[in-house]
């Protein structure tokens, strides 16, 4: 570990001292010799994994994870939540697990990011380090739709970043009477979780269907067409959904939303008014507010990276992971997040050691709830080939499947949950 | 399962100093390729291939000489499965064979109790009940279950997987695919022939025996 100062060493033990961490064991030790010290911003998928996997391959290696929040709501299967099959709390985990694995978690908000001085700042202290690691997941662009801001999120939820706007926009829902209409609003390209949008227009039509026949969802699309775009339609067929509980109204036919009103939560396309009971507006994204502090994202709102490493490429010892990077091919994903995260911790112990970065391979299934005991997927492995990030196989489960088939996917995604889940905080 | 990393690592090494070009598949069939392989398995599998549960299989110390198998089986569709076969077309025979061994190292760890599966999870989540285990373990004796799968279902010798303390969904599951005619799961001859004459209610009890036997 020939590169590491013990400067930058001692500068991070300073940094955890001032935000008050004396009584914390795992800190000392840790810090207390001439180590490399990686710091990660974000504890979500990205970044709790990243911390994970750098101590799992170097003990030795010195790793603060630094994350705004004492808590992490999951995103995935937060859907579920909003219809009442499925408990918020189940959706919580905190940072018991990754202290056991003798990271530094510090629940601090990154105010500003030096990559010239490799210094980190939060309100608490400065942080140096040898290697940084971005997860900070997607910001929202509140100038896209005329009257949506960060105040109207109180009512018009976006519910697209899981915790307390779950739990408000799962009120509104429960609360709404039998015979209302509720719109969602779907984001441009490109977003976290491209299946998500649809996958909760599923859940919330089954809600209709089974608890207020009388209620409709109308989702207005800027896009033609979606992810698992033909499992979705044909779904929404076979469940009895379309026209019915839910209607899907694309760009083409006037989706694309341009002005809300919270006040009497109306939300207006270029032709059209919809006056609501409740309205879930997911805005247009781009990477989260850390990597533009840091100067990493770039002109199209996201980061640019090594797809070999996810050495960011506009900053040398920054790693962007998750949501926030430009990783052509793999989708906006806690899967991919994960994925990218492990690329990421192994391309970091190789340079620490004075190697090079082996072989990268990614992996990503995503699942989809359509109503209970129906779930549908989609697979993707790749790897590095000529400089791209490039498919090896995948796809989706096949349009015509057995009752057994959409069942077994179903419980699959909970599997897949409480694997990723302690794959990632355990 | 002792894994010669350094050697392998040497290999990589030299051929890079030589100057061979190796293509993607090649670069990811060494033995730290076959790990960070591995490691991705983890999203759905857990940590060192030890699942959460309740119906993705614990696949940590399982032996290669039937991962190895079973991934090529995926592979050619030889063997139904939701999503493996997808999954299993990215890879190369040398690559399944560095990804299982890599699996094949890790340590099945008896699989702790998930207290998030308790909590209200929206799904119907299968629980072993003791007096169904019970008889489920008298049935695997008499129907020759425990002649292969030794040590009530713990071993792993050659090309058998432990099936002890496997999640029980993932077990029923499988034994509903092993049953159904028109799947034609690939199995030894001896096991098909008992499948044929048990009945699902005698499956059941032995993936409830299976699944308590930690
Ligand atoms: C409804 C919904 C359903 C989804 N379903 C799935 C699914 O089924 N499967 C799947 O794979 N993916 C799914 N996703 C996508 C998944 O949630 C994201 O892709 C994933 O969370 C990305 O991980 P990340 O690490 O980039 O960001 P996040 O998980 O959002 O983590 C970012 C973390 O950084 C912290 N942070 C941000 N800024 C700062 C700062 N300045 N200082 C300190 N901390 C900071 C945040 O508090 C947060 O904890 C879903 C998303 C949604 C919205």
């Amino acid at each position: 570990m020939s590169k590491l100062t013990r400067r930058s060493f001692v500068k991070a033990a300073g940094g955890v001292a001032a935000v008050g961490l004396a009584g914390c064991g795992a800190a000392s030790p840790s810090i207390a010799g001439n180590k490399a010290q990686v710091i990660v911003v974000g504890g979500g998928y990205g970044g709790a994994t990243a911390a994970k996997y750098i101590k799992k391959a170097d003990p030795n290696v010195s790793v603060i994870l630094i994350e705004q929040n004492k808590h992490y709501y999951s995103c995935p299967l937060s859907n579920p939540v909003l219809v009442g099959m499925r408990d918020l709390e189940v959706q919580k985990w905190g940072y018991e697990g990754l202290k056991k694995h003798g990271i530094t978690v510090v629940h601090e908000t990154v105010t500003g990011v030096d990559t010239g001085a490799k210094k980190v700042t939060t309100a608490g202290g400065v942080f140096s380090y040898d290697k940084l690691v971005l997860s900070p997941g997607v910001s929202f662009n509140y100038d896209a739709i005329e009257g949506y801001d960060e105040a109207a999120t109180k009512t018009m939820t976006h519910a697209w970043k899981a915790g307390p706007q779950t739990a408000i926009l799962r009120d509104q829902i429960d609360a709404m009477k039998d015979g209302g209409t509720m719109v969602l609003v779907a984001p441009p390209n490109p977003f976290r979780c491209p299946p998500g949008p649809y996958e909760r227009a599923s859940l919330i039509a089954h809600y209709f269907k089974t608890k207020k026949p009388k209620s409709k969802l109308i989702v207005l699309d800027p896009k033609d067409k979606f992810s698992k775009f033909g499992l979705f339609q044909s779904g929404w067929e076979k469940l009895g959904y379309k026209g019915k509980y839910l209607e899907w109204v694309p760009a083409g036919e006037g989706g694309k939303v341009t002005r809300v009103d919270p006040k009497t939560n109306t939300v207006y396309t270029e032709m059209d008014e919809f006056k609501a009971d409740v309205v879930n507006v997911i805005p247009p994204q781009k990477a989260g507010k850390v990597a533009f502090l840091a100067g990493v994202a770039n002109d199209k709102g996201w980061c640019p990276i090594d797809f070999k490493t996810f050495e960011s490429t506009m900053a040398k010892d920054v790693y962007v992971i998750g949501d926030s990077s430009a990783a052509a091919g793999l989708p906006k994903s806690g899967y991919a997040a994960n994925s990218e995260a492990k690329v990421a911790a192994a391309a970091i112990i190789a340079s620490l050691q004075g190697k090079p970065a082996p072989m990268p391979t990614y992996v990503n299934t995503c699942y989809s709830i359509l109503a209970p005991n129906y779930g549908i997927s989609v697979a993707l492995v790749s790897t590095l080939k000529d400089g791209k990030i490039t498919k090896l196989s995948g796809g989706l489960s096949p349009m015509e499947a057995t009752p057994a088939f959409r069942h077994q996917e179903a419980l699959y995604a909970e599997s897949w949950y409480q694997a990723i889940m302690n794959d990632t905080f355990a | 399962m002792h894994l010669n990393k350094k050697s392998l690592l040497a290999v990589a090494g030299a051929m890079i100093a030589g100057g061979v070009a190796m293509n993607a598949d090649e670069a990811r069939a060494d033995m730290a390729s076959g790990l960070a392989m591995a490691n991705t398995c983890a999203g759905c599998h857990g940590t060192d291939g030890m699942a959460n549960g309740p119906a993705m299989p614990n696949i940590a110390g399982q032996p290669a000489n039937y991962l190895i198998p079973v991934m090529k089986e995926f592979r050619s569709g030889e063997r139904y499965s939701t999503i493996m076969g997808r999954i299993a077309k990215g890879y190369s025979d040398a690559e399944i064979e560095a990804l299982s061994k890599a699996v094949a190292g890790w340590k099945w760890t008896g699989g702790a109790e998930n207290p998030k599966l308790a909590m209200k999870t929206g799904e119907t989540i299968a629980m072993v009940k003791p007096a169904l285990a019970a008889e489920g373990e008298k049935l695997a004796k008499e129907m020759k279950c425990t002649k292969c799968h030794e040590d009530g279902g713990k071993s792993t010798e050659d090309d058998m997987p432990r099936v002890a303390g496997q999640h029980l969904d993932y077990l029923l599951f499988k034994m509903e695919d092993y049953k159904d005619e028109a799947l034609k799961m690939p199995q030894p001859k001896k096991m098909k022939k008992r499948m044929d004459k048990a009945s699902a209610k005698e499956l059941e009890a032995i993936s409830h025996f299976w699944a308590a036997n930690k």
